[in-house]
């Protein structure tokens, strides 16, 4: 063993450089793939150790207009059924509404609960995480303190129907199934006498929080379907609103789904370059000390040893660093956690996790171990006399690449061609690693332009629809709201677009959004496929959930709602990712087939530079209180949207500095190759007249063929690929078909960019070639 | 009267080793002239090759000036030197150093290209010059290590005359060969002497040294002697008399 350390130790002395720069990619390779392991296999089961914690439910219900006799219709249903296994029926005042957040607004359902109740309850208990000094006001969930003006001590005003409330924030919350806005409702708890106050003061309606446990949390939508199901059937009057283990599991770790697969891809990247530049820098070894390895032989020693010596070299390197990278990435986790917590609101402890730790070693010192053995066989066949004489030639006398004698192409240029064509490694090398920078890029350009400098494409895409105003009405003053808005001229037009919760009969539940004319409707580009119901017995379905389901266009489907059926005909299929792909669209007179709207939602699009809240307060007071609720949709969709875009221009800013990092070592590593074994050549033309100037450009140059080509490649297919690559990363929250605007520009600037940067950086990278003097040749230095 | 080449003032050369300063050449005084043949000889370790790189601008003096024609060139920087070799200097080594990834013509014309922008001119100029050392047009495309030892050193000297330099350095040119293709190598470079091409000369073979005109020998960094021996003839054994003369004085 010692004879491997001794040939070992004596290699690494000789390349220390070269050995730094396979230690910095091996170090962000190991780094990349523990950060992917820690989210993918222990961040999302953070959701069910808190929900295991707080006793949360597996199906949640808010039920309005509730008297005691549904009180007891869902307590003896819920008993009676053989899946529960546990259940509650807490009072609490629902109301919807909105309140400032992230520079917008958040607009949801909230459910206010007695905080000295709602930290006892045994299901669903809800978990104080900070507190202040302050004895009356309201406990916010946790997701909220991530916005600077919303801390403890400061006032908070709600915004519901036409009033507005204050309080002054106690504390914040952990709630599994209620504690953010992508919950379908959020708990806010108030101290006893603001819910008394609240209770009391006829703002908000008397509701019921129900949530249940069930056997198996795998059958959650299934039952939420069912219990509300019989709840629409026997009070059709109520309104239920609800949500299941299923669907919130995965609503609140958007983010965590994101970020991990952008990781896991960055991760596998990385690594499959630090294989290809491995692979290459052992066959340069063999190379380059073909004379040592033959005296090596002609000593005795068995090509077994000199291979061995090369894998303990090696793996000694690539298991220090990888455990040194998997190491570095629990200082790195918090940052990352903290901006996962932005958008899934539930505290994370960061903590060792050895199965996440040992993977990422064992995958960068086993596939390294295997590449350094692959790569190194030929050693076998190198018989010692041979090596001694350097009888093993790289050079193919069949072809001579661009001859100067008749090529048309200038000297230099010619000359770096020749090296270019001479070099098939390297090329492979820079191809791989310019194709993934390409798809980065792309990426990028594509997320910068549909997301961070104009968010109406990745909203369009995510949300379907928005409009400037969103005003919830009682039905009953319908004509009076419409009559208002004909007569205003700021109105440029009204449309009804509501959404209520069907049952897919044998399916699930789905979030309906129904329209007189979906004609009207801003996004055209919703229904991706067929067309939008426009007869009272089409619907056009959530494509992820159709393809789930096997339903085609044409096909029939059985919907109920308020307790009755009606079977619809698919006319379309959507992408709109508000109950993560399980949605549908229906006219109207479609919905009327099976259900009662209890209230209307109608979308505003209103004249350039209209006053959004004026506008709401304005419409508020004239329809007092017909108004449920008015949003200001410009303002919610900059609070939510603003958590994505700091999340998506963190891991753009993350992923292109690790880019230019990949990209400067990996030039080094080719660079330095090319040096040493060109390192006679460069003192021969220095002889023969050629300028340091001239062979670092010539060396740079070289690179370069295979730069533009993989680039302008890799540039081109990303940008085909790219939109299905991304609806691949987003089919999580329903998007199968992604229509993002690809910016050529952007890409090709960009392109054009790195394009550069490389050659900027091999030139940088050549500047040793001044070391190659015609007398350190003379001399045989 | 004699045009001078280049002349040296007061050229020393020295290097640290173990940090020991080691004087290899002390205060010379030096002019060479246009189509002589001056051959550098003296024993190893005298600092012949060192006295040849410092001529030939491949390396810097410690002290002293280099001039050539009427420029100083021993202040020059690095690629200035190189600018300097490319077009007034032509070199043959002993190691012949031919690019290896390079066929013969791709070997000659990067240098000749590197100086004039006519292709056309260098590459009639790479033909004739490869006829005249005997180098067929089938060996031209094959590659260094596909031909023997005297066809690369004439290759190397085509590559040395392409741009057709003031001065030829040659260092050691048949010390790598056998002794028929090292005949015909100082042959090619005697008759290009003859045709007016500057040659300098390194060497410690008195058979090579014969052809120099002028035989300049140095011992522990200084010019110890210098011996004009004119023009070569074939058969001229005054001349190798002389020559062994010299030589003996200068304790050889």
């Amino acid at each position: 063993m010692g004879k491997y350390f001794l040939i070992a130790h004596s290699n690494i002395r000789k390349a220390k450089w070269q050995t730094i720069a396979t230690v910095v990619l091996v170090f962000f390779a190991a780094l990349m793939l523990d950060l992917w392991l820690m989210l993918s296999m222990d961040y999302k089961r953070n959701f069910d150790r808190y929900h295991d914690k707080l006793n949360s439910g597996h199906v949640t219900l808010s039920v309005k207009n509730g008297s005691p006799e549904v009180k007891q219709f869902i307590s003896e249903t819920l008993e009676k059924d053989s899946r529960t296994t546990q259940f509650g029926v807490n009072e609490a005042v629902d109301a919807t509404g909105s309140f400032n957040y992230n520079g917008g607004n958040i607009s949801t359902e909230f459910i206010f609960l007695n905080k000295e109740e709602a930290i006892k309850n045994k299901v669903e208990r809800i978990e104080i995480v900070e507190e202040g000094n302050q004895k009356s006001g309201v406990y916010l969930p946790v997701i909220y303190s991530t916005d600077k003006d919303i801390k403890a001590g400061e006032t908070i005003s709600f915004e519901i129907g036409n009033r507005t409330i204050d309080y002054t924030i106690c504390g914040f919350t952990n709630s599994v199934m209620a504690g953010s806005h992508n919950c379908a409702f959020c708990a806010m708890l108030l101290t006893e006498d603001k819910y008394k106050e609240l209770e009391e003061s006829g703002y908000a309606e008397k509701s019921y929080f129900v949530p249940i446990r069930i056997k198996d949390k795998l059958g959650s939508e299934a039952f939420e379907a069912d219990i509300k199901d019989k709840l629409s059937k026997t009070y059709p009057q109520i309104y239920v609103a609800s949500n299941s283990y299923a669907l919130i599991s995965s609503s609140r770790y958007i983010s965590q789904m994101i970020c991990s697969e952008v990781i896991s891809a960055m991760a596998f990247f990385i690594t499959l370059i630090v294989l290809v530049v491995i692979s290459s820098n052992v066959t340069n070894y063999i190379q380059e000390n073909m004379k040592n390895i033959g005296v090596l032989k002609a000593e005795g020693y068995v090509s077994r040893q000199i291979v061995s010596s090369l894998m303990v070299q090696f793996f000694g390197i690539a298991f220090i660093t990888a455990v040194s990278g998997a190491g570095f990435s629990y200082i790195l986790f918090p940052a990352i956690n903290t901006m996962m917590v932005s958008q899934t609101g539930i505290p994370y402890k960061t903590r060792f996790l050895p199965l996440p730790f040992i993977l990422a070693v064992a995958i960068i010192s086993g596939t390294i171990l295997f590449v350094v053995w692959f790569s190194s066989r030929r050693i076998k066949k190198i018989e010692p006399v041979v090596a001694i004489r350097q009888g093993i030639q790289t050079h193919n006398f069949k072809r001579n690449p661009v001859p100067l004698e008749t090529t048309k192409a200038p000297l230099h240029l010619a000359l770096a061609l020749k090296t270019t064509f001479s070099g098939v490694k390297q090329n492979i090398i820079i191809c791989i690693t310019m194709l993934v920078l390409s798809l980065i890029i792309v990426f990028s350009g594509l997320m910068v332009t549909n997301m961070i400098t104009d968010m109406e494409p990745f909203i369009n895409m995510v949300v379907g629809e928005t409009a400037d105003s969103s005003i919830n009405i009682k039905t009953g003053s319908r004509e009076k709201f419409m009559q208002i808005m004909e007569d205003d001229s700021n109105v440029q037009k009204a449309y009804l677009y509501n959404s209520v919760n069907v049952q897919h009969k044998k399916g699930s539940v789905l979030a309906a959004t129904i329209s007189d004319d979906f004609s009207k409707v801003n996004n055209q580009d919703v229904c991706i496929e067929g067309r939008f119901p426009k007869y009272d017995n089409e619907i056009a379905l959530g494509i992820k959930y159709a393809r789930q389901k096997g339903l085609k266009t044409g096909d029939e489907i059985i919907l109920t709602a308020d307790g009755k059926e009606a079977v619809y005909i698919i006319s379309g299929f959507t992408q709109i990712s508000n109950n993560l792909g399980k949605d549908c669209l229906l006219s109207s007179d479609g919905y009327k087939r099976m259900g009662v709207l209890q209230e209307e939602n109608y979308y505003i699009n209103l004249e350039d530079g209209t006053d959004i809240d004026k506008f709401n307060k304005d419409i508020s007071r004239e329809l007092g209180d017909d108004v449920i609720n008015s949003v200001n949709i410009f303002a919610v969709v900059q609070g939510t949207g603003t958590v994505y875009v700091t999340l998506m221009k963190i891991i753009i800013a993350g992923i292109l500095v690790l880019s230019l990092i990949v990209i400067i070592f990996v030039m080094y590593l080719l660079v330095r190759t090319m040096l040493n074994s060109k390192q006679k050549d460069y003192g021969i033309m220095k002889a023969i007249g050629y300028t340091t100037r001239q062979l670092m450009l010539q060396t740079a140059a070289s690179f370069m063929p295979a730069v533009i080509i993989s680039t302008a490649a890799g540039i081109a297919v990303s940008s085909i690929f790219i939109n299905p690559v991304v609806a691949l990363f987003l089919n999580g929250i329903g998007i199968v078909k992604c229509t993002f605007k690809i910016s050529l520009v952007f890409n090709i600037t960009a392109g054009a960019g790195l394009v550069l940067f490389t050659f900027l950086a091999a030139c940088l990278l050549s500047f040793k070639i001044r070391k190659n003097t015609p007398r350190a040749l003379m001399a045989g230095e | 009267m004699e045009k001078i080449l280049l002349k040296t003032d007061k050229l020393s050369k020295s290097f640290s080793s173990g940090g020991t300063l080691q004087h290899v050449l002390r205060n010379i005084d030096l002019e060479l002239y246009k189509g002589s043949f001056t051959v550098i000889m003296g024993a190893s370790g005298a600092g012949k090759s060192t006295l040849m790189y410092a001529l030939s601008g491949m390396d810097k003096p410690s002290l002293g000036t280099i001039t050539f024609g009427d420029k100083v060139i021993s202040g020059l920087a690095p690629d200035q030197l190189a600018i300097f070799r490319r077009k007034h200097c032509g070199f043959v080594f002993q190691q012949i150093y031919l690019l290896e990834s390079m066929s013969i013509m791709d070997n000659v014309l990067s240098a000749g290209f590197l100086v004039n922008k006519n292709k056309k001119t260098v590459i009639k100029r790479a033909k004739e010059l490869f006829q005249s050392v005997g180098i067929t047009e089938e060996t031209q495309k094959k590659f260094p290590a596909q031909i023997s030892g005297g066809e690369a050193q004439r290759a190397g000297i085509v590559r040395a005359l392409i741009n057709s330099p003031e001065i030829l350095f040659a260092d050691e040119p048949t010390g790598a060969l056998n002794s028929k293709t090292g005949l015909d190598v100082l042959d090619t470079l005697t008759k290009f002497n003859g045709h007016g091409q500057s040659v300098v000369m390194v060497t410690h073979d008195i058979r090579s040294a014969r052809r120099g005109d002028r035989i300049l020998y140095l011992k522990d960094g200084i010019i110890l002697g210098e011996c004009l021996l004119g023009k070569y003839k074939h058969g001229d054994e005054e001349r190798h008399r002389k020559l062994s003369v010299f030589l003996k004085e200068m304790g050889w």
